[in-house]
């Protein structure tokens, strides 16, 4: 038997097999990171050592008042990152657990990579933070708050971006920018420093 | 004659080939791109653009990745972030021995061996012809200009950038080199509260900043990184700004040369730049302490040694140490 194959067809199909062989399917490469699972988080904890000490799980920060608002930064290098809904605790609200805070101290914040930085109490409040449009041209700040984020984007926030916990700069306005260097990823440790 | 239902299913093929050679093909392209990471201090990010193109010119199947970080940052994505990263690149030297030179926990090696010093540069003062007194600035008078009332002065984080605590240490080495103990109070001792104390012991000037780098004066203003600090001069929101020649030069700013004794640009006087030390707020990094001392910027570049692709690694920083030696506008100078 002979099959006389029509050529339209056959040229249509080999082209499209062709195209997904040849990548033509539009997934995304594979990212680097992403290697860790978001919700593996049993060991962690988090502790905040004011007046008094206290050390928190995941389930305890997830159980603290939530507050969600729009956060976007963007490193010392011009790098945007964002912008996200972000959602979590309030760093005011968890200081409150441990004596609160006042005027002149500062509070410091770290994560075991070793990196830390450092509020002064302004800051804690929302205040004295450089902030730009999305065009990174510098604008008067909106109000802002100081958030322990453990949910970006309506997803449980990954490893890879900081998680369980990672310390960003809110906003009630989009596109809102704000410097990087103060977003902790991983915090693990934040504690008062008494004026 | 051709059926009208052939003629639409060819159609149809017709548009899912070009959809997919639109939306999916490059994509396509990528994958089969070999990867090289590079990264590069901030400072260098204009003269490694330039690199990225002409190598990936002479290497199409190479996709060179740049991706810019202050020079401890860009080290501790080797280090402490555990990246595959094929170069780094960093404008203090002496960081590399200093954090790679340690044997990485995951490989038993030294996360580098070796590193190779390619380029120069200088701390100048960066203004536009918009800068308020402008045409009066020069050499001899620059710190008179910068601590006028109403001239705004920045420069960036020294907790961040290189090119913030080496302002620091120009103007500490200023007040020497002109005999003026004025100077470093003026520019930026007194701009903080409380003002910022110098600890002067056996001709070595330490001077300690706080926590937070906040200047309680608004005519002084401190911004993350270098970017930012230009970005408010081209605005006008700033009349100068320290920074780095290249930079000045990368972003057609016009600026002034300090002398050599004190822009930290030559080996010859690596002693005198050794006198001045700057003392950070925190310890930002459990990697590495928070004294800095001054000494003469050099430029390094290394391949770390899990660097995914370490011959192409080779052949990219050989490209670099071969243009850095003649340069180029926003290129710092060569070494030679």
């Amino acid at each position: 038997m002979t099959f006389n194959a029509d050529p339209v067809p056959v040229f249509c199909v080999l082209l499209a097999v062709a195209c997904i062989f040849a990548g033509c399917t539009g997934t995304a490469p594979p990212r680097e990171t992403d290697t860790i699972p978001a919700d593996d988080f049993r060991g962690w904890n988090l502790t905040v050592n004011g007046t008094t000490r206290a050390s928190y799980t995941f389930d305890e920060i997830r159980a603290f008042p939530t507050k969600a608002g729009n956060c976007y930064a963007v490193s010392t290098v011009g790098i945007k990152y964002g912008p996200y809904t972000c959602k979590g605790v309030l760093l005011t609200d968890l200081l409150e657990q441990s004596g609160g805070i006042a005027e002149g101290d500062q509070v410091w914040v770290s994560a075991p990579d070793g990196y830390l930085w450092v509020f002064d109490y302004d800051q804690t409040q929302g205040e004295g933070f450089i902030t730009f449009n999305e065009s990174l041209r510098e604008i008067p700040s909106p109000p802002l708050q100081v958030l322990l984020m453990y949910e970006q984007d309506g997803k449980p926030l990954s490893y890879d971006d900081g998680g369980p916990v990672r310390l960003v700069i809110i906003s009630e306005e989009e596109g809102i920018v704000t410097e990087g260097s103060a977003w902790v990823k991983w915090v693990d440790t934040i504690e008062v420093k008494r004026k | 004659m051709t059926c009208p239902c052939r003629a639409g299913m060819l159609i149809a093929f017709l548009l899912l080939a070009l959809l997919c050679s639109t939306a999916g093909c490059s994509t396509g392209e990528q994958h089969q791109k070999t990867v090289l990471k590079v990264v590069p201090a901030g400072s260098l990010l204009q003269p490694f653009a330039e690199v990225e193109q002409e190598f990936e010119a002479t290497h199409p199947q190479v996709d060179v990745q740049i991706e810019g970080h202050g020079s401890i940052q860009a080290i501790r994505q080797v280090t402490d972030l555990h990246r595959n990263v094929d170069v780094v690149a960093v404008a203090d030297a002496s960081l590399i021995p200093d954090l790679m030179f340690r044997t990485d926990q995951a490989t038993g090696a030294n996360f580098t061996d070796s590193y190779t010093p390619f380029a120069r540069n200088a701390m100048v003062i960066a203004y536009t012809n918009r800068s308020r007194y402008a045409d009066e600035i020069s050499q001899d008078n620059w710190y008179g200009i910068l601590t006028r009332r109403g001239v705004r002065t920045g420069f960036s984080n020294p907790m961040l950038d290189a090119a913030g605590y080496r302002t620091v240490m120009v103007a500490l080495l200023a007040s020497d080199y002109y005999r003026n103990a004025t100077i470093f109070p003026a520019l930026i001792g007194r701009r903080f509260t409380p003002p910022l104390v110098i600890n002067a012991t056996n001709g070595v000037q330490t001077v300690g900043l706080p926590e937070t780098m906040r200047p309680s004066d608004p005519d002084l203003v401190i911004r993350d990184g270098s970017i930012y600090v230009i970005s408010l001069l081209e605005a006008g929101g700033i009349d100068y700004a320290f920074e780095y020649r290249s930079v000045a030069e990368g972003h057609n700013l016009l600026w002034i040369d300090l002398p050599q004794e004190i822009d930290l640009s030559s080996p010859a006087y690596a002693a005198e730049y050794g006198r001045a030390r700057v003392t950070l707020g925190f310890q930002r990094f459990s990697a590495i302490g928070k004294d800095r001392h001054g000494q003469p910027i050099v430029y390094a570049i290394t391949i770390p040694n899990t660097a995914p692709n370490p011959d192409l690694a080779r052949e990219f920083a050989d490209l670099v140490i071969e243009k850095a030696k003649t340069g180029g506008k926003g290129w710092p100078a060569p070494l030679a």
